[in-house]
């Protein structure tokens, strides 16, 4: 009896090791991130979206891959010549999958926020109207639901920098959240070490927002 | 021991994947033999894998050893899996071809007789936000409609005309439950509006004919409106119009949304300030309540109620022909309800269900001087339908309706009364089948039965789609349409049967990013028109026995792309339709099918103004009419109608529209017919009066004013 015991807590130890710090994830994670990093083309762009829909379904209880595929999606549709709106839909899939996996996530809310800005800014006159609360609720949970997360923020402070160009009102209210983003940038990046593979994106455009104000 | 094997075997195992290489070599194919890039090949449920270049070929090594499955998996595409062993050193895979999935983005669609509104799908004609901001349209969804392809602008009147049919022979739904009573009750040639706020709806479905096997009872035209989904935030809307005022309160969670709305309008103090060409005596007035609610379920579903209650009237001096008094004093009061309940969910193994409930109540009562008049008609529609996709190249639709459509008229001083009351049921079912994305073809059956005119009917529905070019498709549909006469001939004759209509339509559909171009040629024929004889006021001896035709083709031209921040559309349609109907004796060319209709929306935004200006022009060749006077039946034609109407629209803050707008700018006096003295006076001359407009323009100025959290939100919509 206590054999067994001893096989199963060992198997359980094991699994959760495997779940916690899977060696064969973490690094196939960390280059597909790094080459993420690098995309200069479509061809690359799906390359890397389709390397971690493949880590995704060998790993299927990790929301991450799933992310980093939506994201890769996400920022493929912006950049490159393709089908933007098909694009950004598929990431909104691939999120919502996520979603059952971990749900309640403030880094894939914001995502999601981001796709459907995405897909707003395809058809700002037409699509505003009902898209835009949508995005703006999306981004306002994402803060609920992690405050510290500095994307939820940046992405938001984005969004009202749009409306406010717009509307052609001052941009002061963005500034003022890109520069409470980039506070929530310097705490994350403390945390930050060679085995870290959550979002660390979006320093950049909090940077670039912020300096709309000067 | 056992212990130790059991580890030792754990291990092992977990180590054994790190041995031989095996490498993948090959390429996929798209169905025409083309290599298909960006395609996901991989080794199920390990890391290897690759994605396939410009040509499709692929290649990788993979540590996985056995038999395999290999995986290529791609965006738009069937999912393909194949067996594999992988011994180690190479293995050059055949060429491997995927089929592409038929989606609503890839595949044809039948565009014949079909327009649609809508933010989301392609081969959309105009968006809900332009049915709102079109300037004649005053914002009424079918004012807006009248600026389509097919549709003739009968200003007297105000309801949608489509190809050479009566307003009649289109049927509104919402969610696909048929509304009755949908327009605003009326007399004495003022127009009406429809009742339902465009607000309301996301998306529209406009078909002039070759509709679907899902809606009957509707000879022309169907019109289709879906209600929005669940509101995301609180906020409340503010109006104040030169006419009246409303609010309207939105709450939201995540679950569940609730809109209550009140308005209020009063023509009043407008027509003191604003001489009218009518004698109205009070000006139109009215209110109304409604509630519109979205719920999600737990197991997937939407639950939506609509219901709305609503109360007006005016009273008006008829003039008549020939003389030089007020004439007769017309008091219309109405009071009308309507709710339904839908409820909908897509289920498993690709079926798609739909259950809901509607009803409608109307009363008119009209005093003509002291003669009173009432008039009740109900309708309740209950539906069941469900939609199966076998695969992304056949589906079906099948769908059960009851109708309970009771009428009543009657004359309350001498307590006389007719009504009667009528059961029908339908059953429908509707298959697509699409041989390959460039072909679709569509088969439907409407079956039908009617208690009251005891008469059962079968209605088929042909329709296909055939894509020429990337951009460019054409449509062919045809069809047999019934629909059973209108309340006030039923109630007089209990026994008519149903009128009846073939429809032949060939489109063409060509759209680019920004501009669309549509033309259409279409062939109806019209059988059972009911035919009377007296006059319209008091028809005896009705009976289904009048024909017709119409026949004719309409163009369409939008281009949003090519001056910026302008979007404008032009159409062109043309009808020939000649029909005996009513007291005519003989085929005429219909007082309400003009045969030439031309109109022209041109929206322009002006960004440091904020401001977007729009101006909308509608012209046709006049309305047929029967000058006594003259020989024959529909002898003559008033001159043509034209409108140029124009409207602003500022948005000073995010939270605040101001609108204003105006109709027929140029006051161009326009005629849709005339009446006549019913003898001759002592010259022997029919005397005349031209049915003319309210007034020569109608001023608009509102205020939209949106209170929320966000305050970027507005009422884009109402404008």
């Amino acid at each position: 009896m206590k054999k067994y015991l001893f096989i199963i807590v060992f198997l359980a130890v094991n699994v959760s090791l495997v779940a916690q710090a899977n060696p064969a994830f973490q690094s196939a994670m960390k280059s597909q991130i790094q080459a993420m990093n690098q995309i200069s083309d479509t061809q690359a762009s799906a390359e890397v979206a389709n390397a971690f829909l493949r880590i995704a379904e060998a790993n299927s209880d990790e929301w991450l891959p799933l992310y980093y595929a939506a994201l890769t999606k996400i920022e493929g549709a912006f950049r490159f010549d393709v089908n933007k709106d098909l694009e950004f839909d598929s990431a909104i899939e691939l999120i919502q999958q996520a979603s059952e996996i971990s749900p309640n996530n403030s880094e894939l809310t914001a995502l999601h926020g981001y796709a459907l800005m995405g897909k707003l800014s395809l058809d700002p006159v037409s699509r505003g109207q009902s898209m835009s609360p949508q995005v703006m609720q999306l981004f306002g949970l994402a803060i609920n639901q992690d405050r510290e997360n500095p994307r939820a923020v940046t992405l938001m402070a984005q969004m009202e920098l749009g409306m406010a160009e717009f509307f052609g009102s001052g941009p002061q209210k963005a500034c003022g959240m890109a520069r409470i983003a980039l506070d929530l940038y310097k705490s994350e990046s403390a945390k930050i070490d060679e085995n870290y593979i959550h979002p660390t994106w979006g320093v950049e455009t909090a940077e670039e927002l912020s300096k709309r104000c000067l | 021991m056992k212990t130790r094997v059991l580890l030792f075997f754990y291990f092992f195992l977990s180590q054994f994947m790190a041995f031989g290489q095996t490498l993948l070599t090959g390429r996929v194919l798209d169905e025409q033999g083309k290599g298909l890039p960006g395609v996901n090949v991989y080794i199920k449920g390990s890391y290897d894998g690759t994605t396939s270049g410009t040509e499709g070929d692929f290649s990788f090594q993979t540590t996985q050893e056995g038999t395999q499955i290999l995986v290529f998996r791609m965006m738009g595409f069937k999912s393909q899996e194949q067996s594999i062993t992988c011994n180690g050193g190479e293995i050059k895979l055949e060429d491997f071809e995927l089929v592409e999935l038929i989606t609503e983005m890839n595949g044809v669609t039948i565009s014949a007789g079909a327009m649609e509104a809508s933010d989301e799908k392609k081969s959309v004609i105009l968006r809900p936000l332009d049915i709102v901001t079109t300037p004649s349209a005053m914002g009424d969804i079918v004012g807006a409609l009248q600026t389509l392809p097919g549709t003739s602008t009968v200003g007297n009147d105000g309801r949608l005309f489509v190809r050479g049919g009566d307003a009649s022979e289109v049927g509104i739904y919402i969610d696909g439950m048929r509304v009755g009573n949908a327009y605003g009750t009326t007399a004495g040639n003022v127009p009406t509006r429809t009742r339902f706020n465009p607000n309301l709806f996301k998306g529209t479905f406009f078909s002039t004919g070759g509709y679907s096997a899902e809606y009957g009872q509707a000879l022309s035209s169907a019109l289709a409106l879906n209600t929005k989904d669940l509101s995301v935030r609180k906020q409340g809307d503010l109006s104040l119009m030169s006419v009246g005022g409303g609010y309207s309160q939105t709450w939201a969670s995540e679950k569940q949304s609730l809109t209550l709305t009140g308005n209020y309008f009063d023509l009043s103090p407008y027509q003191q300030i604003i001489p009218q060409d009518f004698d109205f005596e009070r000006a139109p007035f009215g209110w109304d309540l409604e509630l519109a609610a979205q719920k999600k379920l737990k197991n997937g579903g939407l639950w939506k109620v609509l219901a709305r209650t609503e109360s007006g009237g005016m009273k008006l001096w008829d003039v008549q022909p020939g003389s030089e008094n007020r004439g007769a004093l017309i008091d219309l009061k109405n009071y009308y309800s309507y709710a339904q309940t839908n409820w909908s969910k897509a289920g498993k193994k690709g079926w798609t269900w739909f259950a809901g409930a509607a009803i409608s109540s109307n009363l008119d009562e009209v005093d003509f001087d002291t003669l009173q008049t009432e008039r009740e008609n109900k309708l309740a529609h209950l539906k069941a339908s469900a939609i199966k996709d076998f695969s992304d190249r056949i589906s079906m639709k099948v769908g059960v309706e009851h109708f309970i459509h009771r009428y009543a008229e009657g004359l309350p001083q001498i307590n006389q009364e007719r009504d009667f009351l009528d059961n029908q049921s339908f059953f429908y079912t509707e298959w697509d089948w699409y041989l390959s994305r460039k072909l679709v073809l569509r088969g439907g059956l409407r079956a039908g039965k009617s208690s009251l005119s005891s008469e059962d009917w079968l209605d088929p529905r042909f329709s296909l789609a055939y894509k020429l070019s990337p951009k460019g498709q054409l449509s062919l549909a045809a069809g047999k349409f019934s629909q059973l006469p209108i309340e006030r001939y039923r109630v007089q004759a209990q026994n008519l049967d149903n009128t009846e209509s073939n429809h032949l339509i060939l489109n063409y559909l060509w759209q680019g990013e920004g501009i669309t171009f549509r033309a259409e040629a279409f062939y109806k024929s019209y059988q059972g028109l009911i035919r009377f004889d007296g006059t319209v006021q008091n028809p005896e001896n009705l009976r289904n026995e009048g024909q017709g035709f119409a026949r004719g083709l309409d163009f369409f031209f939008r281009n949003q792309k090519s001056i910026k921040n302008t979007d404008y559309w032009i159409t062109y349609s043309f009808v020939d339709s000649k029909r005996s109907f009513e007291q005519y004796s003989s085929q005429v060319q219909p007082g309400f099918a003009p045969r030439h209709n031309f109109s022209v929306v041109v929206k322009h935004f002006i960004v440091p103004l904020k401001s977007q200006l729009g101006a909308s022009f509608s012209l046709n060749d006049g309305y047929a009419y029967t000058d006594p006077n003259f020989p024959g039946e529909m002898n003559r034609k008033t001159s043509g109608f034209q409108n140029l109407s124009l409207s602003w629209s500022y948005l000073p803050k995010p939270n605040l529209i101001i609108h204003a707008g105006v109709t027929n700018v140029l006051g161009r006096e326009n005629v849709f017919g005339y009446d006549f003295t019913t003898e001759p006076n002592s010259q022997g001359v029919y005397e005349s009066r031209a049915i003319g407009q309210p007034a020569p323009r109608f001023l608009f100025l509102g205020i939209f004013l949106t209170l929320s959290k966000d305050k970027n939100a507005n009422q884009l919509n109402n404008l």
